[in-house]
C-alpha cells in the first residue's frame, strides 16, 4: 500500500512540477519557489493563472472521482457513471439553458442550476428504474434519459445565436481555461457538505453492494439509501460542472484504477484512492489540453473522453480476464458482480 | 392480468388463418396503403407549409401558373426538400428495424450503435481537412459512409465478436459514441468556422437540401432498401433467437453481418443527407411492429413507409412552428430544424419504451 501510494503521489507531484512550469513563459523548475514568492510577470501569471488551474483540476477530479465510485457502489454497476445516468448531461443543461436563453445568471446561483439540472436528470433515472433493482435497468433507462437531455442541449444549441454557441460548445466539453480563484473558492462550501457526509454514508455503500435483499436484511433501506447516495453524488457534481463544465468519464476511470489499485477493500478505503486517481485523472488530461495545440486551447473534456474511456475499458476487460472462475462474464460485467 | 390470458387464448387460432393467407392479407396491404396516402399527405404538407410563397401561389405553380420567383422556389427548393425528407425518414425507419432485429435488442439504433456519431466524425474531419465542403454533397456523403462504417466496426470490435448481450451492446455503444464525440470535438476545434452547420447537422435538418441531394440520396436508398426488403425472412427468423434460427437451417453470422451492413449504408446515405434526426432510427421500428406485426416481410416497407411519414410531418411541423416564430414573436433568423421536433417528441417515447423493456426485465 505504501509503495502504491508512493508512487501515486511522486506522479501528481511531477505532474503538478510539469503543470506549473510548462507554457509560455517557461519557468525552470529549480526556479520555480523564486518565481512563486518574486513579483513581476512570471509570479503573477504562476499565481494568478497556473495555481488556480492547478488546484482547481484537482480538486475536480477529486470530486468527480468520489462521485464515481459513491453512484458504482450504490448501483452495484461500475458502468453507472455521471454521464450515463443523466447527472451530468442534467447539470450541464441547467447551466446551458440560461445562456441561450439571454437570461443573465449570478455566477453564485449557477450551482444551483446546475444542480437543480443534475437532481432532474438523476432522480429521472433512478425512479424510472425502479430504484436500481435490476443494475442493468438503471443503464439502460439511464442511457435513454441522458440522450434525451443531450439531444435538448442540441436543440438549444440550434437555437442560440453564433458566439453564444461557441461559449456553449467550449462549456459542454469542459475546460479549465481561465479559471480563477474565485471559482476555486465556490467550491469549498460544496465540499464542506459533502465530505462528512461521504464519511457518514460509506458504511452504508458497502451494505448495499450485497444486493438488495440482503441489504434489506441488515436493517438498510434501500430506496432511501440510493437516493442518499445519489444526492450525495449530485452535490459533488454539480458544483465541477457549473465551474469547468462536464469533464467527461472521469467518474468511470477513476474508481476503475483505484479498484485496481486496492484490490478487494471497501468502499470507505476505496474513497480516497478514488480521490486520488480522479485528481490524477484530470491532472493529466489538462497537460495536453493546455499544450498539445498550444497557442490553441483544447477542453479538457475532449481529452479525458479520449484516453480515459479506452483505458476504462480496458481495466474493465483485464479485471474480467483476471476472474476466470466467473461462468457469465458479461453478464457479471453488466450486473456488477466482478467484486 | 386480463390482457395476456385473452391473447393466450386466441393465439392458436391467429397463425393458422395466417399461414393461409401468407403475409400479404388483407389488412397489411390496406394499412401499407393507408400508409402510402399519409407519405403522399406528408409530402404535400411539406409543400405548402412553408412561409412565403403561400399556400395559394404554391397551388398556383403546381397548376402550372405563377411567377417565376414562385416556380424557382417550389420546383428547385421545397420538391427537392419534400423529396429528401421522405427518402431520408424511411432510410432511418428500415435501419433501425434492421439493427434491432439483427442485435435483437429494442433500444439499438444508430444514435447508439456508434453509426451516428462516426458519420458526423467523418464528415466533419473530410470537412476541416478541406478534402470535401458542404457544397460538394458526393465527398461528405462518401466520408459520412466512412466513418459509419468505423463507428460499427469499432463497437463490433468491442462487444460483437463473442456472444453478447443486448444490453451490453448499447451499453458499449454509448462508450464508443463518447470516444468518437471527442474526436469530433478536437477536429472542430481546429476548425472552429464549420461549428453552426455542424450543430444544424448534428440535430438534423432539411434547410437547403436541393436536387443534388436527392440524385444522390435515392438510388443509394433505394438499392440497399431493396437488398434490405431482401433480407426480411432470415431476419424474422433471426428474431426468435439464435438457436431458433440455426435449428430453422439460417447461417445465423452471415444474415446478422448482411443486415448490420446494409443498416449502416442506409443510415450513413440518410445522416450524409439530413443529419442525425435523433430518435427516428430508435423508435420508428417500435411503430412499425405495433402497426404491422413481427412479419419483417411486411414490416420493413411498412417500417420505411412510417419513417417517410414521421420525418415529412417533422419537417412540415418544423416549417410551421419557424413561421409562427417569426410571426409571433418577430424572431426573423430563427428557424427550428426539423431535427429539434422529432427528438423531443423522441425522447420523451424512448424513455416510455425503456421503461416498459426495462419493466418487463424486472
Amino acid at each position: 500500500m505504501t509503495r502504491q501510494l508512493a508512487g501515486a503521489l511522486t506522479l501528481l507531484v511531477a505532474v503538478s512540477v510539469v503543470a506549473l512550469c510548462m507554457g509560455t513563459p517557461y519557468v525552470a523548475p529549480h526556479r520555480l519557489p523564486a518565481a512563486l514568492s518574486g513579483d513581476g510577470l512570471e509570479a503573477v501569471i504562476l499565481t494568478e493563472l497556473r495555481l488556480p488551474r492547478l488546484v482547481l483540476a484537482l480538486a475536480a477530479g477529486a470530486c468527480l472521482g468520489v462521485a464515481g465510485l459513491v453512484l458504482q457502489e450504490a448501483l452495484r454497476n461500475p458502468l453507472a457513471v455521471p454521464e450515463m445516468i443523466g447527472v451530468s448531461s442534467g447539470a450541464a443543461l441547467g447551466v446551458a439553458a440560461p445562456l441561450v436563453l439571454a437570461l443573465s445568471v449570478p455566477a453564485a446561483v449557477q450551482p444551483l442550476l446546475a444542480l437543480g439540472g443534475a437532481v432532474f436528470g438523476g432522480v429521472l433515472t433512478l425512479v424510472a428504474a425502479g430504484f436500481g433493482r435490476s443494475p442493468s435497468a438503471v443503464l439502460l433507462t439511464g442511457a435513454a434519459v441522458s440522450a434525451a437531455l443531450q439531444a435538448g442541449l442540441l436543440v438549444l444549441m440550434v437555437l442560440a445565436d453564433q458566439l453564444d454557441l461557441q461559449l456553449i460548445y467550449r462549456y459542454l466539453l469542459g475546460s479549465l481555461s481561465a479559471r480563477t480563484w474565485d471559482d476555486v473558492v465556490g467550491l469549498g462550501p460544496w465540499l464542506l457538505v459533502a465530505v462528512p457526509a461521504l464519511v457518514l454514508c460509506a458504511p452504508v455503500l458497502g451494505v448495499l453492494r450485497l444486493g438488495d435483499d440482503d441489504a434489506r436484511a441488515l436493517g438498510v433501506r434501500v430506496h432511501r439509501a440510493r437516493f442518499g447516495a445519489l444526492a450525495l453524488a449530485i452535490v459533488l457534481i454539480a458544483p465541477v460542472v457549473a465551474v469547468c463544465g462536464p469533464v467527461a468519464w472521469v467518474g468511470f476511470l477513476a474508481p476503475q484504477l483505484a479498484r485496481r489499485m486496492r484490490p478487494g477493500s471497501d468502499a470507505l478505503s476505496l474513497l480516497p484512492w478514488s480521490a486520488l486517481c480522479g485528481a490524477l485523472v484530470v491532472l493529466c488530461a489538462d497537460q495536453p489540453a493546455r499544450l498539445a495545440l498550444a497557442p490553441i486551447e483544447t477542453p479538457v473534456g475532449a481529452w479525458t473522453a479520449l484516453l480515459g474511456v479506452p483505458a476504462g475499458v480496458a481495466l474493465m476487460r483485464i479485471r474480467r480476464g483476471a476472474a476466470p472462475h466467473r461462468t457469465a462474464g458479461d453478464r457479471a460485467v453488466m450486473a456488477g458482480g466482478d467484486r | 392480468m386480463n390482457v395476456p390470458t385473452a391473447v393466450r387464448a386466441r393465439a392458436p387460432e391467429t397463425p393458422r388463418g395466417r399461414s393461409t393467407r401468407g403475409p400479404f392479407t388483407f389488412g397489411a396491404g390496406a394499412r401499407l396503403s393507408l400508409l402510402a396516402v399519409l407519405v403522399a399527405a406528408a409530402f404535400c404538407a411539406c409543400l405548402f407549409a412553408g412561409r412565403s410563397p403561400s399556400a395559394g401561389q404554391v397551388w398556383d405553380v403546381l397548376a402550372g401558373r405563377g411567377d417565376a420567383t414562385a416556380r424557382h422556389i417550389v420546383l428547385r427548393l421545397r420538391v427537392p426538400r419534400a423529396l429528401v425528407a421522405l427518402g431520408a425518414g424511411a432510410s432511418l425507419g428500415l435501419a433501425g428495424l434492421l439493427l434491432q432485429s439483427a442485435l435483437r435488442n429494442p433500444l439499438a439504433g444508430p444514435e447508439v450503435t456508434g453509426v451516428t456519431p462516426g458519420a458526423v466524425l467523418g464528415a466533419v474531419t473530410a470537412t476541416g481537412l478541406g478534402l470535401a465542403g458542404w457544397e460538394s454533397p458526393t465527398a461528405v456523403v462518401v466520408a459520412a459512409c466512412l466513418g459509419g462504417f468505423t463507428g460499427a466496426g469499432l463497437l463490433w470490435l468491442l462487444a460483437g465478436r463473442r456472444r453478447s448481450d443486448p444490453e451490453e451492446t448499447v451499453v458499449y455503444g454509448v462508450l464508443v459514441s463518447a470516444v468518437l464525440a471527442g474526436l469530433t470535438s478536437m477536429v472542430l476545434l481546429v476548425a472552429p468556422g464549420e461549428l453552426g452547420s455542424v450543430v444544424q447537422w448534428l440535430v438534423g435538418s432539411t434547410e437547403g437540401r436541393v436536387w443534388e441531394h436527392w440524385t444522390l440520396l435515392w438510388p443509394w436508398a433505394l438499392v440497399w432498401g431493396a437488398a434490405s426488403c431482401a433480407l426480411a425472412a432470415p431476419l424474422t427468423l433471426l428474431r426468435c433467437g439464435d438457436e431458433q434460427a440455426a435449428a430453422a437451417g439460417l447461417n445465423v453470422a452471415r444474415a446478422r453481418g448482411a443486415a448490420l451492413v446494409g443498416a449502416v449504408a442506409l443510415t450513413a446515405g440518410a445522416v450524409s443527407a439530413v443529419g442525425a434526426l435523433g430518435f427516428v432510427g430508435l423508435l420508428v421500428p417500435h411503430l412499425a411492429l405495433a402497426v404491422f406485426g413481427a412479419d419483417l416481410r411486411i414490416t420493413l416497407p411498412g417500417a420505411a413507409l412510417i419513417g417517410a411519414v414521421v420525418v415529412g410531418g417533422a419537417d412540415a411541423g418544423a416549417q410551421v412552428l419557424s413561421r409562427v416564430l417569426v410571426e409571433g414573436f418577430g424572431a426573423e433568423r430563427m428557424t427550428v430544424p426539423a431535427g429539434a421536433l422529432t427528438t423531443c417528441v423522441g425522447a420523451l417515447l424512448l424513455l416510455v419504451v425503456a421503461r416498459r423493456h426495462t419493466a418487463g426485465q424486472m
